[in-house]
């Protein structure tokens, strides 16, 4: 008896541990029409713009409610992802087919790749609007979603990087700041030679004049880089050209910003985001005066971190152009098995991706609008800084679009970490980034 | 003759014992052998399988619907990495200076621990293991923050001592020797304890011996303390050696394998190759290659510090 007792006890224990084991099943009905299909949908999003709870998902999770109401029997579910976690988060649900059904990602390499298009990881949205809806975003901002003559997702935002300038520490210095937000190198030099000083008049610099941060995946940097006339890759992207004399000489000028002009802190050019930019935007710190950043950036400075602020351009260089390196956002679909539901994800993301969405999150959240409805509603009548940086947009240059760019960017980055440490030149440091690039260009 | 006879006679059941097949032993014991299920269970679908599954995919190109087999490919491609060499020199170092120091440590620590009263040993055995219980994560963003250079602790202390602040975490030469230092600092909280329990099953007869002999302090530690630890320290030093080639979350969160790749270990390039490039195979396949490397260092561990010798 005891032993029977046994047996059933530990085949109970047994069962339970494989049931706990395995998830619930979603309750699916497939059907042609997508409109009767009934189901989760999963949406990942990042924190965006908060309310007056500090909820940074309430946009989305309103958008949810709206579609759940007017969409009887679809339920969406929210996951909220940091963003700085969203790539590598995708990257191990991709590897487990567990990819959610919308996420904010682009296809430039850093969450999705070229490689998981071929794969068949992301469904075409081809068939989402008609060519007189798509003739309503910029054509620019589609084309960061199209490859091989499909276009793999729908644009909501666009991003600059920009040269954020703080204008107390401007006017501490009695420095004006560069007119109409353009300089030469030469000007901006001068600026931060000035604008770097000891406060307390105990010897040591106080406030500097300049930092930014290097690190894989960022390219806050990188549009100095490219302002006398220098880029990574070669047009037909076969030849790295970042040891070329017109990109080694902006890179060496930028790090000597701080290892000859000491018109940077130490530690510039080391890889810690939030410490940069606490440098500049927070109040308690204040102990740099200019420094690049995507217009996220502007945002915070209006709200959180309540910065006196302009917007100005890189500094020219040889090339006599301003440069500035843009982004895309936007929302992709994942693979679905199921016509019906593939129908229902296309939906909601029309349904938060309209002109009045774009709007909104072009005022809230500090995104240029991807729909020329969007930006012809002038959102940024009553915000100079973003409509500052919205006249940049013509300045951008895109970063090439490798399907191995990511190794690419890391193979440069890592370098570029040992110029700005003083530990090899830009062109001892680029040598060494085209071994390694080299070989992924094969 | 007599002692060889009792030895042959005690030989006999052993000898029987062994003859008894497995299955019977499961039979006889089905029950233990019924709860023991479930973990065997959750062993086999979460450690075999995938250790399996690691092994198959270090042969194949992984693609999300379906793998192509590439032979030694990843192989090949591991050995011609300079990447892999670079995160493999790191490693090594982090081992070679970690272990020792964290195993040699532990031992003086559980040493200066064990002729301490009932209280005070209690005390100072949760002490030293509260590290071991505090993840990692934590520990390392509290480093971090002692290592920044701008107010970090470190830097602090050198200022009053009118030096220049160190770009700890920054400077590929200061960078690996900052994340080795730490590992050090960090009490080996599972090494006391169990050199503390070990010393405690040491009989006294043999220090009473030994004092009769005139042995002063030092000598009974060095003859007596150190010589009957040695299976726990062969077990540390296994342990640790096999942790410490694993070395992953102070990199990830302290350096990210930078600057350059001064800090770039195995398990960190591994996850990258995995999780960020998305190459499984090949990612496997470094995998295959790290466990080779820690089992050959384990079986030279074994055969160096083997009781029996």
């Amino acid at each position: 008896m005891k032993k029977m007792l046994s047996l059933v006890l530990a085949a109970g224990l047994s069962v339970g541990t494989l049931a706990a084991c395995s998830g619930d099943k979603e309750a699916s009905k497939e059907t042609d029409s997508g409109k009767d299909w009934t189901g989760t949908i999963t949406v990942w999003d990042g924190p965006r713009w908060p309310d007056d709870k500090d909820n940074k998902f309430h946009w989305m999770e309103a958008k949810i409610k709206e579609f759940e109401a007017e969409h009887k029997g679809v339920k969406v579910e929210l996951v909220q992802v940091p963003w700085a976690e969203l790539p590598n988060k995708l990257g191990v649900s991709i590897a487990g087919k567990s990819w959610p059904d919308i996420a904010p990602v682009d296809i430039s390499g850093s969450a999705v790749s070229i490689d998981q298009i071929d794969q068949g990881v992301l469904e075409s949205v081809d068939d989402l609007y008609t060519k007189e809806e798509l003739k309503d975003f910029y054509p620019n901002a589609l084309d960061a979603y199209k490859y091989d003559g499909k276009l793999y997702g729908i644009p909501n935002s666009m991003t600059v990087h920009t040269m954020l300038l703080n204008l107390d520490l401007f006017k501490e210095r009695n420095v004006e700041p560069p007119k109409n937000g353009e300089w030469t190198w030469d000007e901006f030099l001068d600026t931060a030679e000035k604008l770097t000083f000891d406060r307390d008049g105990d010897g040591k610099t106080d406030v500097y004049g300049f930092s930014t941060y290097i690190l894989p995946g960022y390219y806050e940097a990188w549009p100095f880089f490219y302002i006398d006339g220098g880029s990574p890759l070669s047009k037909d992207m076969k030849k790295f050209t970042f040891n070329d004399p017109k990109a080694v000489d902006a890179i060496q000028r930028l790090a000597d910003l701080k290892l000859k002009d000491k018109v940077s802190p130490e530690s510039s050019g080391g890889a810690d985001v939030g410490g940069t930019f606490q440098a500049w935007a927070n109040a308690q710190q204040r102990t740099v005066a200019m420094q690049p950043w995507a217009t996220w950036a502007i945002g915070a400075a209006q709200g959180k971190y309540p910065t006196n602020f302009a917007v100005a351009n890189y500094p020219t260089g040889k090339s006599g152009k301003p440069v500035t390196i843009g982004g895309v956002g936007g929302w992709t679909m994942f693979h679905q098995e199921d016509a019906g539901k593939k129908m229902m994800v296309g939906e909601f993301m029309k349904f938060i991706n309209t002109t009045d969405e774009q709007f909104e999150m072009a005022t809230k959240y500090g995104t240029f609008p991807a729909r020329i409805s969007t930006a012809d509603k002038d959102p940024y009548k009553d915000n100079p800084q973003m409509a500052r940086a919205q006249e940049m947009s013509s300045q951008v240059v895109m970063l090439p679009r490798h399907p191995e760019w990511k190794k690419i960017d890391e193979a440069i980055q890592t370098e570029l970490q040992l110029v700005f440490n003083g530990e090899k030149t830009a062109k001892q440091a680029m040598d060494e980034a085209q071994k390694k690039v080299d070989e992924l260009l094969k | 003759m007599k002692p060889v006879q009792q030895v042959t006679n005690a030989a006999k059941p052993v000898d029987l014992a062994r003859k008894t097949s497995v299955w019977t032993q499961i039979k006889k014991n089905y029950a233990a052998y019924l709860f023991l299920l479930p973990k065997l269970i959750l062993f086999v679908a979460f450690i075999m399988i995938p250790v399996v599954w690691a092994f198959v995919s270090s042969f194949q190109e992984y693609k999300i619907f379906g793998s192509e087999w590439v032979g030694f490919e990843n192989y090949v491609k591991v050995f011609q990495s300079s990447a892999f060499y670079d995160a493999l020199k790191n490693t090594f170092l982090f081992t070679v200076v970690t272990v020792p120091f964290n195993v040699i440590s532990a031992l003086i620590i559980a040493s200066l621990i064990h002729p301490l009263g009932k209280w005070s040993q209690s005390f100072f055995r949760g002490a030293f293991y509260l590290p071991t219980v505090t993840s990692m994560v934590i520990v390392a963003m509290v480093w971090r923050w002692m290592y920044n250079q701008d107010f970090g602790l470190f830097n602090y202390v050198l200022g009053l001592f009118g030096m220049d602040p160190v770009n700890w975490l920054g400077q590929s030469s200061t960078a690996l020797w900052s994340l080795i230092i730490m590992q050090c600092l960090i009490p080996f909280g599972v090494g006391i304890i169990l050199y503390l329990a070990a010393m405690g099953s040491i009989s006294h007869s043999l220090y009473e011996a030994a004092t009769i002999d005139g042995a002063n302090g030092f000598q009974k530690w060095l003859r007596i303390t150190i010589p009957l630890l040695k299976p726990t320290t062969l077990y540390l030093v296994l342990l640790s050696t096999i942790g410490s080639f694993q070395v992953f979350t102070q990199i990830i969160m302290m350096t990210g394998g930078g600057p350059g790749s001064a800090t770039e270990t195995l398990v960190h390039l591994i996850y990258k190759t995995g999780f960020r490039d998305f190459e499984f195979g090949y990612a496997s396949a470094q995998s295959i290659v790290l466990f080779a490397i820690i089992l050959i260092f384990s079986i030279i561990q074994f055969r160096v510090l083997r009781y029996d010798d």
